[in-house]
C-alpha cells in the first residue's frame, strides 16, 4: 500500500485505535500470549536439538558404545572392530557394570544399572564436562547431571549405593555431563570415581569389570549395518554383549519430553492464534455494523473500499507486531526455567539464546494470519454501497456472534479437555500415561537362581499378596539390520499393558511381534531372522509393538521362541495387590535366599518415574489451565464490550421502565450462557472422538503409537460444567459497566 | 443567459423490491442541473427525492439510463472510482449530520480533506476559514460531535462538505433534525455558500429551507412534475415566498 495511502487514512488509523483500546488491548494480549508459547516451542525445537548436537561434539562423543566383560576381552579384539567398514576410530576404556540401588533418589530408593569410570582416565572420547563441588579428595563420586537434577542430590551432599547388598556412601564430588548415558532412558547410567577410589571399587567388584568400546563411525557409514556387524562379530567369538547403544537412540530418548512440550505448545498456540483470530474477526464484523452508516458517510466523501479496509486492519496489524514482539521478548524470559525442567529429563543444560530465526517465523506467521484473517472479516466493507450503509441496510443480519461465541467456547473447552486428560491419567490414572511410555509395570522383578525357576513360581503361587506373576524378561537379541531389545514373556495374554498397536502380540514359538522402529522394513506376515548366542531362528511377524525408551526398536518373543537362539531366562515380573514391594522384596530375599539371586524394586522405579513425569506434565497443565482461563476472560470482555456498546439504547429503555442494575448484568450473563453450556455439551460429546486422536498425534512423535489414556467423560463434564460456571462468574463480573447506562443518557443520545 | 450543466441525467430508471413486491420510484426521468444554481428537489413522501439526489450524485446506481457529471457518465464507473469521483466532484449533507463520533471536529474535517491534499496543514487553514464562516468558535474545534450542539454538528458537517471545493453540494434534508434556531443559522451557510458560485442540489420538504434555493424542482409520480425559478426574486423579497406558496400549491401539495 502506498505512502500516500497510509497518508489518507492515518487519521482513520489512529482514531479507530483510539477509540476501540480495550478490544485493541485485548486483542494484543491474545497475539502477545500467542507470540510467546510459539516463540517457546521455536527456540526450543531449534535450539534443545542443536546444543545437543553441540555439546555431543564438543564431548567428542562416540556415535556407538557396547560394554563386554572384561575376562573375555582380548587383545585383538581392538583391531578387528577398527576394521569394521565404517569405523572410523575407537577407543577402549575399563569399567565396573552392575545394578545397584541408590538411597534416597528422590526421596526413595532407586535400582539403576549402572557403569562406573575412573574420573582420571584419559578419554578422547565420550569425554566428561565437570563441574566439581568438593573435588576428588577423599572418598567421592561425581554423578550424572540427570541424577542430581531428578534424584534431588544437592552441591556438597552425599550419595549412597547399596550393591549386592551392601551399603557405599560418597561425598558427591561434583556434577558430571555426558552425552553417552546421560538419563535413564537407555537403561543405564554413568558413575565417576577419582582414580584411587575407581581402583578400590574395581578391585572389590572385579567380577563386574568391563571393557567398553567407543566407537566413532565415518559420515556416510549406516550406524545400524555397524552395529549389527559388532553384534554378528561378538556372536562369533562367543564374547557377551552387555550392552550396546547408539547416537540416535540416545538422543531420541534424551529429548522425549522436550518433543512432546514443543508439540503440545505449538498446538496449544495453533488454538490461541484461532482464537484471536475469531476475536478480530468478530470486532470487525461488530465494528462494521456499528459503524454502518458512519463507513456509508466515508465512502460518500471519497473514500474507497480498499482505504476503509485498510484502515480496519492497520490497527490489528500494528496491535499484533508490537503484541509479537512484547510475546517474544517475555518468551525469553521464560526460556531458561523451561530448558530447567527439559533438564530433568534430558541430563544436559543449555541457555536458550536469542533467535533471530524464531523470531522471524513468529513475526511472519501472526503478520500474515492477522493480515489476511483481519483483512477476510473486512471484506464486507467492499459490498456496502455508501447509500445502503446510511439508511442502515446491511443486506443480512450476522448471527455470527453466536456462532463466533460457539467456536471459540468449544476451542477453549477443547484445551481445557485435553489439559484434563492429561491430569487425570498422569494424577489419578498414571498407569495409564506410565503404560503409554514403557512396556511392562510390574511391583518386583525376581531373578531366580539357576534351576530354581519352578520352585520360585510355586512360592508366587501360594502368596496371598501376589494377583499375578509371569516370566518376562528383556534381552539383546540382533537381526540383519541392528540389534533390538527383545521382551521375552511365557504368555502375552498375561501381560498387563498391551503395547501391542496393530496385530497381536506372539503366541506360538515361531512368533514375533515388532517395534515400530522396523515395522515398515516387516509387513505382518513377512519372516525375521534373530541372532543370539550364536544361534538364529526365523520368526513370522505377527504384529507391531511401540516402545518409546528403546526408540522402537523392539520385539516381543515368546520364552519357547527364545529358547531357540537363547537360554532359558529367569527372571519373573510379580505384581502385588497393595504397593509394599520393598517388604516383600526383603522377606523374600531373607527367607529364600537360595531361590532368590537378584531383586529390582520395579515399583520405586515407576514410582520415580511418575515423580519426573508429573513434575513436568503438572508444568504443562499448569500453563494450559492459566491460558484457558486467560482466553474465557479476554473473550468475554470482547464479546460483553460489544453487547453493551451496541446494545446501549435497549438497556436504558430496560432501566427507564424499571429494570434493576443487577436484572440487566444477570439477564445480559445469562444471555451468553446457552450458547457457551451448548459448546461445551458439544465439546463433551465430541471429546470422546477427538481427544483419543489429538492424543494419538501428540503421543505418535515421542514413538508411542498408541497410547493408553482414558478420556474420562466424567472429567470432561466437570470441565465443561467448570467452564460454564467461570463463563458466567466472568460474564457477571465484565458486564458491571451496564451499571453507568442512565435513561438520561439514552434520551441525551 | 444560457446556463453550463454540470449533471445531466436521461432515462433514468429506480425501482426497490423484486416480484409483485417491486416499487418502481421512476422509469424515465430526464433532469439538468446547472452550475452556480441552488437546486431545491420537493415532493411529498416516497416520490423519490432522496433516491433521485443520491443517483445524481453516484451515491447510489439506478437501474438504467444515464447520468453525465462534468461531461463523465457515472453510471459507468465502478464503485472504487465512484469514490475518487465523489471526493473530487461532490459534498453530502445528511440530515442524521454523521460526523464520525469520538472524532473531534477539526479531524472530521481533515478526514475528508486529506483526500485531495497532500498538505496537512493546507487543510487545516481552510478548515478554519471555513469554521470561521459557519460560524464555529475555535473552542469547539477539538470538540466531538456529542460535546456540541445539533446546528454546530451540522455546520460542521458542511465544512467537512466543502473542504475539498466539490463541484456540487448535495444536502439531504439538512435542517431535518434541528430546532428553528440551528435550521436558520445551517441554511444562512448554504446560502452565503451559494452567492459565492457553489452549485448545491437540496432535498427538503420544509417551505423555509426552498426558499433559498433559486430553482425548485418538483417530483411526482416519478417524473419532474413541476419546476419554478425563484431566482429572480431577491432572499427576502415576499414575492419570492409567495410565488414558492403558488407553485407547491399548484403541484397538489
Amino acid at each position: 500500500m502506498g505512502l500516500r495511502i497510509m497518508n489518507k487514512i492515518s487519521t482513520l488509523i489512529l482514531h479507530n485505535l483510539k477509540k476501540a483500546k480495550g478490544q485493541y488491548l485485548s486483542f494484543g494480549v491474545f497475539i502477545c500470549l500467542t507470540a510467546f508459547i510459539i516463540n517457546i516451542a521455536l527456540v526450543l525445537a531449534f535450539q534443545t536439538f542443536n546444543a545437543y548436537d553441540s555439546l555431543f561434539d564438543q564431548l567428542d562423543t562416540a556415535d556407538v558404545n557396547f560394554i563386554i566383560p572384561q575376562i573375555q576381552d582380548h587383545s585383538d579384539l581392538l583391531t578387528e572392530v577398527e576394521e569394521i567398514d565404517g569405523v572410523s576410530f575407537v577407543e577402549k576404556r575399563g569399567g565396573v557394570f552392575m545394578p545397584v540401588t541408590v538411597r534416597e533418589f528422590a526421596g526413595s530408593d532407586f535400582d539403576m544399572n549402572t557403569v562406573f569410570y575412573n574420573l582420571d582416565e584419559e578419554r578422547t572420547l565420550n569425554r566428561l564436562d565437570v563441574t566439581e563441588y568438593s573435588g576428588k579428595s577423599g572418598r567421592s563420586v561425581f554423578i550424572p547431571m540427570y541424577m542430581k537434577e531428578l534424584g534431588g542430590f544437592a552441591e556438597g551432599g552425599r550419595i549412597a549405593y547399596s550393591i549386592d547388598g551392601k551399603e557405599h556412601t560418597y561425598d558427591i564430588g561434583g556434577v558430571v555431563q555426558e552425552m553417552q548415558y546421560g538419563n535413564y532412558g537407555t537403561g543405564l547410567i554413568g558413575g565417576y570415581f577419582p582414580g584411587a577410589v575407581y581402583e578400590d571399587f574395581a578391585l572389590e567388584y572385579r567380577d563386574h569389570v568391563i571393557a567398553e568400546y567407543s566407537l566413532k563411525i565415518s559420515g556416510t557409514a549406516d550406524l545400524n549395518a555397524i552395529k549389527n556387524a559388532i553384534s554378528e562379530m561378538l556372536r562369533e567369538k562367543g564374547i557377551a554383549l552387555l550392552n550396546i547403544n547408539d547416537r540416535d537412540t540416545a538422543k531420541q530418548t534424551r529429548t522425549m519430553v522436550c518433543t512432546l512440550l514443543i508439540v503440545i505448545f505449538l498446538a496449544l498456540a495453533a488454538i490461541i492464534l484461532a482464537v484471536s483470530i475469531f476475536l478480530s474477526n468478530f470486532r470487525i464484523r461488530s465494528a462494521i455494523e456499528d459503524e454502518l452508516a458512519q463507513m456509508g458517510v466515508l465512502k460518500a466523501i471519497g473514500y474507497t473500499s480498499q482505504m476503509i479496509i485498510a484502515s480496519a486492519v492497520m490497527p490489528y496489524l500494528l496491535v499484533g507486531i508490537v503484541s509479537t514482539a512484547i510475546g517474544i521478548a517475555l518468551s525469553y524470559a521464560v526460556l531458561p526455567f523451561v530448558a530447567g525442567i527439559l533438564a530433568i529429563q534430558s541430563g544436559f543444560s543449555y541457555t536458550p539464546d536469542f533467535d533471530i530465526m524464531a523470531l522471524l517465523i513468529v513475526m511472519l506467521i501472526l503478520t500474515l494470519a492477522i493480515s489476511l484473517f483481519s483483512y477476510l472479516s473486512a471484506g464486507k466493507i467492499r459490498r456496502l454501497e455508501p447509500i445502503h450503509a446510511i439508511r442502515g441496510i446491511t443486506g443480512n443480519e450476522s448471527a455470527g456472534h453466536t456462532i463466533l461465541l460457539l467456536i471459540v467456547s468449544f476451542g477453549i473447552m477443547v484445551l481445557l479437555s485435553f489439559a484434563g486428560t492429561l491430569l487425570y491419567n498422569v494424577n489419578v490414572k498414571p498407569d495409564h500415561f506410565m503404560n503409554t511410555l514403557s512396556e511392562e509395570l510390574p511391583s518386583v522383578i525376581f531373578t531366580a537362581e539357576d534351576g530354581k525357576m519352578t520352585e520360585l513360581k510355586e512360592l508366587l503361587e501360594n502368596d496371598s499378596r501376589v494377583s499375578l506373576f509371569m516370566e518376562y524378561a528383556s534381552v539383546p537379541v540382533s537381526y540383519e539390520s541392528g540389534s533390538l531389545t527383545a521382551f521375552v514373556c511365557e504368555d502375552f495374554s498375561k501381560s498387563t499393558n498391551d503395547i501391542c498397536y496393530e496385530g497381536h502380540s506372539p503366541v506360538k514359538e515361531n512368533e514375533i511381534a515388532v517395534g515400530n522402529a522396523i515395522s515398515d522394513e516387516f509387513p505382518i506376515g513377512s519372516e525375521i531372522e534373530l541372532t543370539a548366542h550364536n544361534k538364529s531362528a526365523s520368526y513370522i511377524v505377527t504384529g507391531y509393538i511401540q516402545s518409546v525408551n528403546n526408540a522402537g526398536a523392539v520385539c516381543q518373543l515368546t520364552s519357547a521362541g527364545y529358547e531357540k537362539i537363547g537360554e532359558t531366562t529367569n527372571t519373573v515380573n510379580v505384581y502385588l495387590y497393595h504397593k509394599n514391594a520393598n517388604e516383600f522384596i526383603t522377606e523374600y530375599e531373607e527367607n529364600h535366599d537360595a531361590i532368590i539371586q537378584s531383586s529390582v524394586n520395579f515399583e520405586q522405579m515407576s514410582e520415580n518415574g511418575k515423580r519426573m513425569y508429573t513434575s513436568i506434565v503438572s508444568v504443562i497443565v499448569m500453563i494450559l489451565f492459566v491460558v484457558s482461563v486467560l482466553m474465557v476472560l479476554l473473550v468475554m470482555y470482547v464479546i460483553i464490550n460489544s453487547m453493551i456498546s451496541r446494545r446501549r439504547q435497549e438497556f436504558g429503555i430496560y432501566k427507564a421502565i424499571g429494570y434493576t442494575n443487577r436484572q440487566l448484568t444477570v439477564k445480559t450473563a445469562l444471555a451468553l450462557i446457552p450458547v457457551v453450556a451448548v459448546a461445551s455439551i458439544i465439546s463433551v460429546i465430541a471429546g470422546l472422538w477427538y481427544l483419543p486422536a489429538i492424543n494419538n498425534i501428540i503421543f505418535s512423535m515421542i514413538g508411542a503409537v498408541k497410547n493408553h489414556f482414558e478420556v474420562s467423560v466424567w472429567i470432561l463434564i466437570v470441565f465443561a460444567m467448570m467452564f460454564t460456571a467461570v463463563a458466567f462468574v466472568i460474564s457477571i463480573l465484565l458486564s458491571a459497566p451496564i451499571k453507568k447506562i442512565t435513561a438520561y443518557s439514552l434520551l441525551k443520545d | 443567459m444560457n446556463k453550463q450543466t454540470v449533471i445531466s441525467a436521461k432515462h433514468l430508471k429506480k425501482a426497490f423490491g423484486k416480484g409483485d413486491s417491486i416499487q418502481v420510484i421512476y422509469s424515465d426521468l430526464n433532469i439538468d442541473i446547472y452550475k452556480g444554481d441552488f437546486t431545491v428537489i420537493m415532493g411529498s413522501s416516497g416520490a423519490g427525492k432522496s433516491t433521485l439526489m443520491y443517483s445524481l450524485s453516484g451515491m447510489d446506481k439506478p437501474d438504467g439510463g444515464e447520468i453525465h457529471f462534468d461531461g463523465t457518465d457515472i453510471t459507468k464507473l465502478n464503485n472504487d472510482r465512484l469514490a475518487v469521483f465523489r471526493r473530487k466532484q461532490c459534498g453530502f449533507v445528511f440530515q442524521q449530520i454523521y460526523l464520525i463520533d469520538k472524532m473531534n471536529l477539526m479531524d472530521n474535517v481533515i478526514t475528508a480533506g486529506v483526500l485531495t491534499s497532500k498538505d496537512r496543514e493546507e487543510i487545516e487553514n481552510r478548515a478554519k476559514e471555513l469554521f470561521s464562516l459557519v460560524n464555529i468558535p475555535e473552542n469547539t474545534w477539538r470538540k466531538t460531535s456529542s460535546q456540541i450542539s445539533g446546528g454546530e454538528a451540522q455546520r460542521a458537517g458542511i465544512v467537512r462538505a466543502v473542504i475539498n471545493s466539490p463541484n456540487v453540494l448535495f444536502a439531504d434534508e439538512p435542517t431535518g433534525a434541528l430546532n428553528s434556531a440551528n435550521s436558520g443559522a445551517v441554511l444562512d451557510v448554504f446560502t452565503s455558500l451559494h452567492k459565492k458560485g457553489q452549485s448545491i442540489v437540496m432535498v427538503t420538504h420544509d417551505k423555509k429551507s426552498a426558499l433559498r434555493g433559486n430553482r425548485i424542482i418538483y417530483i411526482k409520480d416519478g417524473t419532474i412534475f413541476g419546476e419554478c425559478d425563484l431566482g429572480k426574486f431577491e432572499q427576502d423579497n415576499t414575492e419570492r415566498a409567495e410565488k414558492l406558496d403558488e407553485f407547491i400549491k399548484e403541484m397538489g401539495w
